[in-house]
């Protein structure tokens, strides 16, 4: 179990590797941006990946940061994933966050994991593209072109597929201050602690005099995509705090799902009924959590 | 096909410089272009936790490493544990509370629980699994690997080391 | 007819020893937590090349062409091999029963999913597995069989097409008048099961360096053998070279049990290097290959079963009927699985009569192999989630017609209706204790009040019996013709009274260099660290077998009681000599030969060593001069079996409960393990410590099996696991903390008092644990009758059962 040959490139600056990805997709050589490689080693490994070459971007340590700008967080993309659970900042601002970056593997893996690789690797039933979509994040992306911002719902096109260009590289996560008072909750399912959730939901909300506003959904681990469930939002929006009611959007959430993944571990019908149980559970938890 | 590179790496305080292929785990160049063969590789796909080692440390998978991405990085094996002969009191907590068996997997708990014992010197039940929840022990069903981390941060944390395990205190 | 046993001979010349029954450390530890043990990947040899194997894809194909003219020309590659070399030099592996194997490589025609089909070795294992890359080969896909229903169903294609039939082996065992017992029964309670493969995953695979001799045309291969003198006569049998002529050294191994494989990777690099000019070849199977192919996958059963019961709750009579897929022939001696659970087939209950009904077939599923416990887990469910049922007809407890129905501490030894004899127990005690420790009465208060709150909680009260210390002699009834399982020692003291303990296996896990240590140390009045114990090739070797069938614990220390006696023989005649006394006027003791009657007259160990080596010349001339001494230990008694498979198999039989309680999420399916109680008896603990690892070692195992691990296969036969992301072993997180205690009964039969005890909890908590979920469900009406208990597996059952 050894990876194939690939030439490796660990440019020192960001424009440098974009202008390595541009080269080398003009001489027609498939290329892979590596940053962690906690994802794509196993690849590598296994021969499932192979890249003709790597471009690494461990050399790029001014993306290594968590700050405050203004409202919003902003999280270099080659920032560790321990270092971001491991944050004050975002236990403070971004509960959410922090709790589905303690799901995201083992320590192991978020020692040497970068934030931004979850989201490149779009993997659907990774906890980051659920987090960035519940919390409305923003992706900053450079390219030959200068810089771009994506809106994370815009980001996850389907399957391990991004809106990122191969020239392009994710530099930054910006992620919105929520509401005061907002309610949340992150929960999935994994056969074991540190899978990958065979379901999960990522719920935020705010509850005010007794009702329940501006819902956000969203499901991962069941399709291609981490996906809101606008259907289950519309069950609870506006309406009074009551469990059958979240029960109710639990089900018409499921509902709603195309086609949930089947795999070894769960069948489409199976997850279909935990994704009911979740949005249940993660609405109850999201209005306990809210100041009412 | 693929490119060779000439790394700096230093390993239990002792420096190397070698040239890789680009292709080559970290796991691989530390067993065998070092002859460090303490750590242990186990799965080669990240989930068994075998060869896990210290890099700038913190706790990693050196098979889900390139070791031309280690160029640069200070490095710590198991070998880099005991001090002047010796043991580190994670290895004698181990060996006191019987802590393995085959001992395979144990070079990557050793160094894990080092890592969190560092930083952490009275860890919760809870908070041990959370640091070596994601390493495979096939023989001990962890019961005794919990007690032995346990052990071990009594031993760092008194600074002592607390005979546990003679016959006459049996 | 009981066991005779000359137990005089395997004492310890001491009322107190100060190492045996204590949690001694473990010799095998400080370097093992320095990193500095030679586990075989850590090994390089001179001119040492690299192989990697290419493996079939198909379940069942036949091989049409190999092309390997770019793989020889990619820089790097030394040596190919192929099916025409494998044909031309070698015989197909031995099997039992015979005739159900292949060749190391696939000859003409591949049987399952990474099945060897040509091999590589170069200069290193990057490149080599490049060049299997380069391989072209051309596949005629053939019909494949993809279960074992498939399997003997009519127009099934053939595995092995000189069979006529995919059925290895068909037959009914009768112990005793069962049908007249189920006729006369108040009740029949029936269940059918379906357990699904797992298997050893220890946590490095099968690894090897061969190194053929083209000089002599002998062989050297190192690795982590399990058992090696049992490997040199499969390589001798399979290579053409005479038995003396194969070398195997073993190598400390991270953990075995049982499923380590090795024969083909061993009969693979062993050509490589013969073709590659005698330069040796390591072989290390990667995850992978040992997901898909290695020597992993055991117990792919299909049952029905039944119990006859009394309306008092006494169970008379078990029927058990087996369709088990060994997968692609019989070269695992995944057979003797289905053969091991007659040494304890009605458990530790007095069942008057059983009958098993066992179908044994070939399927296009990867080979079976030994797995800890071979084979009981399952069988183990199986009567348990019976015993639970009959419980559960008649309105009795289940821990209460346990009780009702064991074997009885004074009617030991006790001969079981399939023929095998326990020799002591008293599983009430055990069943009391277990019962007590868990508070039995609060649990199940517990479990009422949670119930009416709408939750779901379940307890397990399983009782098991567990064999140790196998002999061979039993597997006849499986067509496996009896190696023998002798265990030798050869201890020898130097010219400075240090000892060092020779034996024929290595070190893998279970702490067995560390009782042979303590029992040296107590036996001669030493400090544990005045003795090292070392593993010999097999040709320098005393008779041995090695770890397997709970055996080690107890062969070995009689290996070195027998050996120390020895010793202690010649120490008092050289004693003699000096001290100008006549032998039986000595004792040894603390640490020195000394006179009975005159304490103070003693010789220290070391000083009749030195005499006997350096200066032999004060001693009689035909005194024997050496320090030392070789003992080989088998179990006695035992008998070969009858025309039923009835034979005394196992020497003892070690006995638990464990107590469990579970939580049932009927939402998720999801089950939460609240609470663990064991309580085993096995005998004299040699090791408490030892003891505890290996119950606690087979509780993760039997969790993993009953609620995580399985290898999955498509309708087709393709395997979906190949990866540790696939096949889910149980981490710090699914592993419940147990609570433990022990009753000890020593063993009449065996060295010290100790019965075998390194598989009895993987016997027991797969059963344990089921039964605790079903006793959840049980007001939702389902029972989970296939294993692993996963979460869509449970949530499944309930959703039937509710439309």
């Amino acid at each position: 179990m050894k990876p194939a040959p690939f030439d490796y490139y660990a440019p020192d600056t960001l424009s440098d590797v974009v202008a390595l990805l541009q080269r080398l997709e003009n001489d027609d050589i498939d290329a892979k941006v590596l940053a962690g490689g906690q994802s794509l080693l196993p690849m590598l490994s296994l021969r499932v990946a192979r890249p003709e070459a790597l471009v690494d971007l461990r050399k790029l340590a001014d993306l290594n940061y968590i700050r405050e700008e203004g409202d919003t967080l902003a999280i270099g993309a080659m920032t560790t994933k321990s270092a971001v659970e491991d944050s004050p900042l975002v236990q403070r601002r971004q509960p959410l966050l922090h709790a589905a970056t303690r799901l995201v593997g083992h320590r192991q893996i978020r020692n040497r994991g970068s934030f931004g690789g979850s989201f490149t690797q779009a993997d659907p039933a990774s906890e980051y593209p659920a987090a960035a979509i519940a919390l409305d994040m923003e992706l900053k992306v450079v390219g030959p072109d200068g810089e771009r911002r994506v809106a994370a719902q815009d980001f996850f096109i389907t399957y391990m597929t991004t809106d990122l260009d191969t020239t392009e590289v994710l530099t930054e996560i910006r992620v919105p201050a929520l509401p005061a008072g907002t309610g949340w909750s992150f929960q999935e399912i994994a056969r074991r602690h540190g899978d990958f959730a065979m379901a999960g939901v990522a719920v935020t909300l705010r509850v005010e005099n007794g009702v329940c506003r501006a819902p956000r959904i969203v499901a991962f681990g069941v399709g291609a995509t981490a996906l809101r469930l606008p259907e289950a939002e519309q069950v609870v929006d506006g309406k009074a705090l009551d469990s059958a009611l979240f029960q109710e959007a639990g089900h018409a959430g499921a509902a709603a799902l195309e086609e949930p993944s089947s795999d070894v571990h769960a069948s489409a019908d199976y997850r279909r009924q935990l994704v009911a149980v979740l949005v249940a559970r993660g609405l109850a938890e999201a209005v306990a959590r809210s100041a009412a | 096909m693929t490119t060779r590179h000439q790394i700096s790496v230093t390993v239990n305080g002792v420096n190397y410089q070698r040239e890789v292929d680009a292709r080559l785990t970290l796991a691989d160049f530390v067993r065998h272009d070092l002859s460090l063969g303490g750590t242990h590789v186990g799965c080669e796909h990240g989930v068994c936790g075998a060869c896990t080692i210290l890099v700038n440390g913190a706790s990693m998978r050196s098979c889900l490493m390139l070791a031309v991405q280690a160029d640069g990085a200070e490095l710590t094996t198991v070998e880099g544990l005991s001090r002047n002969g010796e043991l580190h009191p994670v290895q004698q907590a181990f060996i006191d509370r019987h802590g393995l068996q085959c001992g395979f997997c144990t070079p990557g708990f050793l160094i894990s629980t080092a890592e969190l014992l560092q930083g952490n010197p009275n860890p919760s039940d809870d908070e041990i699994a959370d640091a070596l929840g994601g390493h495979l022990c096939r023989c001990t069903g962890y019961q005794s690997i919990l007690e032995s981390v346990q052990l071990a941060a009594q031993m760092m944390r008194e600074g002592t080391i607390v005979d546990a395990a003679s016959p006459a205190e049996a | 007819m009981t066991t005779d046993m000359n137990n005089s001979l395997y004492e310890l010349p001491t009322e107190s020893p100060r190492f045996v029954g204590q949690q001694v450390r473990r010799i095998e530890d400080p370097a093992l937590v320095s990193g500095s043990v030679e586990f075989i990947d850590n090994v390089t040899l001179p001119g040492m090349l690299h192989a990697a194997i290419l493996r079939c894809p198909h379940p069942h194909a036949r091989i049409v062409s190999i092309d390997t003219t770019a793989a020889r020309q990619l820089p790097g590659v030394v040596a190919v091999l192929t099916g025409e070399d494998v044909k031309r030099w070698c015989n197909p592996v031995v099997t039992a029963p015979e005739g159900w194997g292949a060749y190391c490589l696939a000859v003409d025609k591949a049987r399952f999913v990474g099945e060897p089909v040509m091999a590589i070795a170069a200069t290193d294992r990057y490149i080599a597995e490049d060049a299997c890359e380069l391989v072209e080969v051309e596949y005629e896909v053939l019909p494949a069989v993809p279960d074992a229903p498939a399997a003997i169903a009519a127009d099934s294609p053939l595995l092995f097409e000189n069979q006529n039939s995919n059925v290895m082996l068909q037959r009914v065992y009768d112990w005793g008048e069962v049908e007249p017992l189920f006729e006369r029964a108040d009740h029949i309670v029936r269940e059918t099961f379906r357990w699904n493969r797992v298997g050893a995953n220890p946590m490095e695979t099968f690894g090897c360096i061969s190194q053929w001799n083209l000089a002599d045309n002998s062989l050297t291969c190192r690795g982590s053998y399990q058992t090696p003198s049992f490997m040199v006569l499969g390589r001798s049998a399979s290579l053409n070279l005479p038995s003396n002529k194969v070398r195997i050294i073993a190598h400390p191994h991270g953990g075995s049990f049982g499923g380590k494989g090795g024969p083909r990777g061993t009969d693979i690099s062993a050509l490589l290097s013969r073709k590659a000019g005698g330069r040796p070849v390591k072989y290390i199977e990667d995850r992978a290959e040992y997901l898909l192919a290695g020597g992993g996958q055991s117990w792919d059963r299909y049952y029905e079963a039944a119990l006859a019961v009394m309306a008092d709750g006494t169970v008379t009579g078990l029927k058990v009927k087996l369709l088990d897929d060994q997968g692609a022939g019989a070269e695992g001696y995944g057979t003797i699985s289905v053969a091991k659970p007659l040494a304890a087939f009605t458990g530790p209950y007095r069942i008057q009569a059983a009958q098993y009904d066992l179908t044994v077939v070939a399927t296009n599923r990867a080979p079976t192999f030994a797995y800890r416990g071979y084979g009981p887990p399952p069988h183990n469910l199986v009567l348990e989630t019976l015993m639970d049922s009959a419980a559960r007809e008649l309105g009795i407890d289940s821990a209460e017609i346990r009780r009702r129905n064991y074997i009885q501490p004074e009617q030991f030894p006790y001969t079981i209706p399939s023929g095998n004899e326990y020799d002591s127990g008293n599983y009430p005690e055990v069943l009391a204790r277990a019962l007590q420790m868990a508070d039995y009465e609060a649990l199940r208060a517990q479990q009422q009040t949670a119930r009416d709150e709408g939750r779901y909680l379940g307890i397990g009260v399983v009782s098991t019996v567990e064999p140790g210390v196998f002999d061979w002699n039993a597997y006849r009834t499986a067509g496996v013709q009896g190696v023998g399982v002798p265990e030798g020692a050869r201890v020898n003291f130097d010219m400075l009274g240090q000892v060092t303990v020779t034996v024929g296996f290595a070190l893998e896990g279970q702490g067995q260099y560390t009782v042979a240590a303590q029992v040296v140390a107590d036996y001669f009045g030493l400090e544990m660290d005045a003795v090292r114990v070392v593993c010999a090739s097999s040709d320098a070797a005393p008779p041995h077998f090695g770890p397997g069938g709970s055996r080690v614990g107890v062969a070995l220390t009689g290996a070195v009681l027998g050996a120390c006696h020895k010793i202690a023989e010649k120490f008092r005649r050289v004693g003699a000599v000096l001290l100008q006394c006549e032998p039986d006027d000595l004792e040894l003791a603390g640490g020195a030969v000394r006179m009975r009657e005159r304490p103070e007259a003693q010789l220290g160990l070391a000083d009749l060593a030195g005499t006997m080596l350096a200066r032999s010349d004060l001693l009689p001339p035909d005194m024997d001069p050496h320090p030392g001494a070789t003992h080989v230990w088998t179990p006695p008694g035992r008998t070969e079996p009858d025309e039923q498979g009835r034979c005394k198999s196992y020497l003892t039989a070690a006995n638990a409960t464990h107590v469990v309680l579970v939580e049932v999420d009927p939402d998720t399916g999801v089950t939460e393990i609240l609470k663990y109680v064991i309580v085993d008896d096995c005998g004299t603990r040699l090791n408490p410590a030892n003891v505890e690892g290996q119950v606690q070692g087979g509780v993760a195992q039997g969790v993993g099996a009953a609620l995580l691990e399985q290898y999955v296969y498509t309708e087709d036969g393709q395997p979906l696991v190949s990866t540790f992301a696939d096949y889910l072993m149980p981490t710090l997180h699914e592993v419940p903390i147990t609570q433990k205690g022990a009753v000890v009964t020593p063993s009449p039969f065996t060295p010290l008092g100790a019965k075998g005890c390194g598989e009895g909890s993987i016997h027991i908590t797969p059963a344990a644990v089921i039964c605790a979920i079903n006793d959840a469900l049980q007001p939702l009406g389902v029972k989970v009758r296939e294993t692993p208990a996963s979460p869509s597996r449970i949530w499944n059952l309930i959703r039937e059962a509710g439309t």
